[in-house]
């Protein structure tokens, strides 16, 4: 297979400043170093101008624990990305590292996985380098409420046009059961023998005092539910948060399915407002029963990237450079 | 002729507006300029100086001795006697401050109490405008012309209205009718000359090359001595294809330039090394992801906050090894301005087209310190590197991280049919999904070190300065280097010659071995306690000096007292 570089490498003119060197030979292939994968994509272009089931299809098959949570979320997350008609090309998946990140292997699209923690300021540049793109983050509760906490208060009060959809399964699952920011206090966990000594984070509480403009809550049970909550946040102008309950069978044996069914209640079968910032505050702190749907949405913010005036000609990622006039720059320097 | 002058006093007095106005009036006497900054970690209080040396020699750093001393506190004379003599004139309000002048009388210096103050008074209604009365007596006592600072000034403050620029002209009128009349003037006026140059600190040289460069993301967060290169390319951005983001914390900061990068726009961060030190488990990110990314670091005295506003260079090991992995990397190391922005321009290159991490590392004396260079073209071109045919092949046989003979791969970007792949921190096979096969661990690892050998047409060249043979052959690194090029100057013609080196990983061991073979005497001169130089010369050539010459008091090398030195060891 012949290597794929622009034309503008290949044609290798000198560049015109002596601090630019010539540039070097064009690449040559080697034997190819990676097996063929096992399963097959679909060659034939006209099946994936959208992302659909079969366009995101990857070779590779989850992993997750039978009966784990991630299946559910990932079945609704493919049914609202199917659903919404997303150009497979347009859209940038950015995971951060725990069981739900590994869904970068399973899922075939423009994957980002990052550091434990660190997905949302890759989220975020991301997005202002090109925000013709749809940005989703697929994250847990200990990457995002521990790890990368300030990142995420950081990203909704800038309220940045992503999506964030936080696994959020109350305990560490890939380091094998260790307390997260979201364990309820005093569950006993492996690196919490005594009992978790620490207060749970509330998501979406925190979420509300930061100014998030989408702040909702879905169950990896309800998977028809939840398809509706991502299909809404990832068509949100501006930050949504998505926490999601997740059963973990392996490490979890308090909040299983049979819990949070018990426990479960939709909002918006109760016809709750999703205006009130006050209300919406109210029903962060129930534990009694656990509410889900959308606590509260802003349809009219303003996301970070519409505020840029240099953003208004067009995604940055499409503005030339490859011209700089450098007298306005130059301005008080003499 | 050259000329040595400097203002001292407290914080918030304006003594670097001053100091750069200064600057100013003699570059547009035609004259290459340098000027040097101490201040303390504070914002009001502390003893804050600028010092300019300006001339129409060469000029590459400030020496001790001072033909004016501007000083607006007793202060500004008591921690300065070393740097004066019967040559100098200092220019103070001793009795209006309450100090008496016949303590300094030792050191020869001709004192004169002159009313800065009153005269601002007097013109301004405000005693802020002393230095504008100050600027203005040394514009007489060194034979420079009066309408050139009242250019300067009217041009300084033009933003603050009419109003301050007329009662700023009336004062500096009256300053220097009352140094014509008071004073001697120890320089001949001198012809003017034409200068295309442009006075800019290392960091505004970065901020300009990198906006030469392309830079279209710059994230960062505020840390002396790398704050102004974020506040430059602020400015820039009402003009300019650009989005810079005063980041969270520098973790953020990195993973945004990373991401903006990933997303297919030239992308920067910088910080002083203790920010950066935050910003190492990126480094490893956009080692293994093979994101292009340019990394700018400012070093100042350690361990930990160490001294915030001082010059050092220990950190060269750190870089050199930081980001956990093993990933291929390229440091530069600029010194004057020009090569600041120059090396800049290149890290942009080199990191777009190798898929590379680049650093820029120099140090508080460079980055903060304003130096005469060329004025930088109208334009610029920059051809985009290394990215994946468009369109790509529709049958969805692109590979990202495909192995090849160079070691980097043509790069898709999100918004491109037919080139998805993972982008991944784990390692990966050619299509970017996770492996943890044996084989493929260790080719791609393979993969991206054969970089280190791709690049090396590209790299900025190592030379020997000065004279071919000598009798000692100085090696440094970056503002180390500003000191060298006076040592050069003003040393007998064959004393001294110099290995420079602007690139300092790869390491150019050929060249080096070269010069170095040749030297009757190799002398390593360096920021640092450890000779972090010196040993990564040993690891990489074998070759030891014959001699270090090591600070790492926060000062900046001084080419008087490194001549000193030297000489002792030329006998």
């Amino acid at each position: 297979m012949p290597t794929i570089f622009s034309r503008s490498t290949q044609r290798q003119t000198p560049e015109p400043q002596t601090t630019e060197p010539a540039f070097s030979s064009p690449a040559v292939p080697l034997d190819a170093a990676t097996p063929q994968p096992e399963a097959q994509i679909s060659s034939d272009p006209g099946k994936h101008a959208f992302v659909s089931r079969a366009s995101m299809e990857s070779p590779y098959f989850p992993t997750w624990c039978p009966g784990c949570g991630n299946f559910g979320i990932w079945t609704a997350f493919k049914n609202a990305l199917v659903e919404l008609e997303i150009p497979e090309e347009k859209l940038v998946i950015v995971y951060g590292v725990g069981c739900n990140g590994n869904m970068a292997d399973f899922n075939r699209v423009y994957g980002f996985h990052a550091l434990h923690g660190r997905a949302i300021p890759n989220a975020v540049a991301i997005k202002l380098a090109n925000h013709r793109l749809k940005v989703v983050i697929v994250s847990g509760d200990g990457d995002t409420y521990g790890e990368g906490l300030n990142h995420l208060i950081s990203a909704m009060r800038g309220n940045h046009d992503v999506t964030m959809l936080v696994h959020d399964n109350q305990i560490y699952g890939l380091t094998t059961g260790q307390t997260s920011p979201t364990t309820e206090k005093g569950t006993k966990t492996k690196s919490t023998p005594a009992g978790a000594p620490e207060t749970p984070v509330n998501p979406l509480g925190l979420a509300l005092n930061s100014d998030a403009t989408f702040i909702a809550r879905g169950f990896a049970g309800n998977i028809k539910h939840l398809t509706q909550l991502i299909k809404a946040a990832i068509l949100h102008p501006g930050f949504s948060l998505v926490d999601m309950f997740q059963p973990c069978f392996t490490f979890n044996k308090v909040n299983t399915y049979h819990y949070f069914k018990e426990k479960i209640y939709n909002l918006q079968d109760q016809g709750f407002q999703t205006n009130n910032k006050v209300l919406a505050w109210e029903k962060t702190f129930e534990h009694d029963k656990l509410p889900i749907g959308i606590f509260y949405a802003d349809p009219h913010s303003t996301p970070f990237h519409a505020t840029l005036a240099q953003l208004q000609s067009g995604p940055l990622v499409h503005q030339s450079i490859e011209q700089v006039q450098m007298n306005k720059a130059l301005k008080g320097y003499s | 002729m050259a000329l040595h002058w400097k203002v001292a006093g407290r914080a918030g007095e304006g003594i670097d507006v001053t100091g750069i106005m200064f600057g100013k009036i003699c570059l547009r006497h035609g004259m290459n300029v340098f000027s040097y900054r101490e201040y303390p970690s504070l914002i009001r209080g502390g003893h804050n100086t600028h010092q300019v040396h300006a001339g129409f020699e060469e000029i590459s750093a400030q020496q001790k001795h001072l033909d004016v001393l501007i000083a607006l506190n007793e202060e500004g004379i008591s921690f300065h006697l070393d740097e004066i003599n019967q040559d100098s004139i200092v220019l103070c309000e001793a009795h209006q401050d309450g100090y008496d002048l016949e303590q300094f009388r030792h050191t020869g210096a001709k004192f004169f109490d002159v009313p800065m103050t009153n005269i601002s008074r007097q013109e301004t209604g405000h005693f802020l405008s002393q230095n504008v009365v100050g600027l203005a007596m040394s514009v007489w006592i060194l034979g420079l012309d009066i309408e050139v600072l009242s250019q300067v000034i009217t041009d300084q403050f033009q933003q603050k209205g009419q109003h301050v620029i007329e009662m700023n002209v009336r004062a500096l009128h009256q300053g220097y009718q009352y140094a014509k009349e008071q004073l001697p003037q120890l320089k001949e006026p001198q012809p003017k000359k034409e200068n295309s140059q442009i006075l800019a600190s290392g960091n505004q040289a970065v901020a300009l090359g990198a906006l030469s460069a392309g830079v279209q993301y710059f994230s960062a967060y505020p840390m002396t001595p790398t704050t102004d290169i974020l506040q430059a390319l602020a400015s820039y951005q009402e003009n300019y294809p650009l989005v810079v983001k005063h980041a969270e914390d520098e973790i953020s900061a990195i993973n945004q330039a990373i991401g903006a990068s990933y997303a297919g726009v030239r992308a920067m961060t910088a910080s002083a090394t203790g920010g950066y030190a935050l910003m190492v488990e990126a480094t490893s990110l956009a080692g293994v992801m093979e994101t292009p990314l340019v990394i700018v670091v400012g070093q100042r005295p350690g361990p930990a906050t160490g001294l915030p506003t001082w010059t050092c260079q220990s950190d060269l090991q750190f870089i050199l090894s930081a980001g956990h992995g093993e990933i291929p990397r390229v440091i530069l190391s600029p010194g004057t301005a020009q090569e600041h922005f120059e090396l800049t321009r290149t890290a942009f290159y080199l990191a777009e087209k190798y898929h590379l991490v680049v650093f820029v590392l120099s140090d508080k004396m460079s980055l903060e310190s304003y130096m005469s260079m060329p004025r930088p073209a109208e334009t610029y071109q920059n051809k985009r590197l290394s990215f994946a045919l468009d369109p790509l092949p529709a049958d969805d046989s692109y590979r990202r991280f495909e192995v090849t003979e160079e070691g980097y791969s043509p790069r898709s970007v999100p918004g491109q049919p037919h080139g998805l792949n993972v982008t991944t921190s784990y390692e990966h096979d050619e299509f970017g999904y996770a492996t943890e096969t044996a084989a493929m661990t260790k080719t791609m690892n393979e993969k991206r070190h054969r970089k280190m050998k791709a690049v090396l047409p590209d790299l900025p060249r190592a030379e020997l300065i000065g004279p071919e043979h000598a009798k000692l052959t100085l090696v440094g690194w970056g503002s180390t280097q500003l000191a060298l090029a006076e040592v050069l100057r003003r040393m007998p013609a064959g004393a001294v010659n110099i290995i420079y080196l602007p690139c300092l990983w790869p390491f150019p061991c050929d060249a080096f071995f070269h010069y170095a073979q040749q030297a009757e005497k190799l002398i390593i001169i360096e920021g640092n306690l450890t000779g972090q130089l010196a040993l990564l010369i040993r690891q990489e050539t074998g070759i030891q000096a014959h001699h270090h010459i090591r600070r790492y008091d926060g000062r900046p090398f001084y080419a008087e007292e490194l001549i000193i030195e030297l000489e002792a060891l030329i006998e």
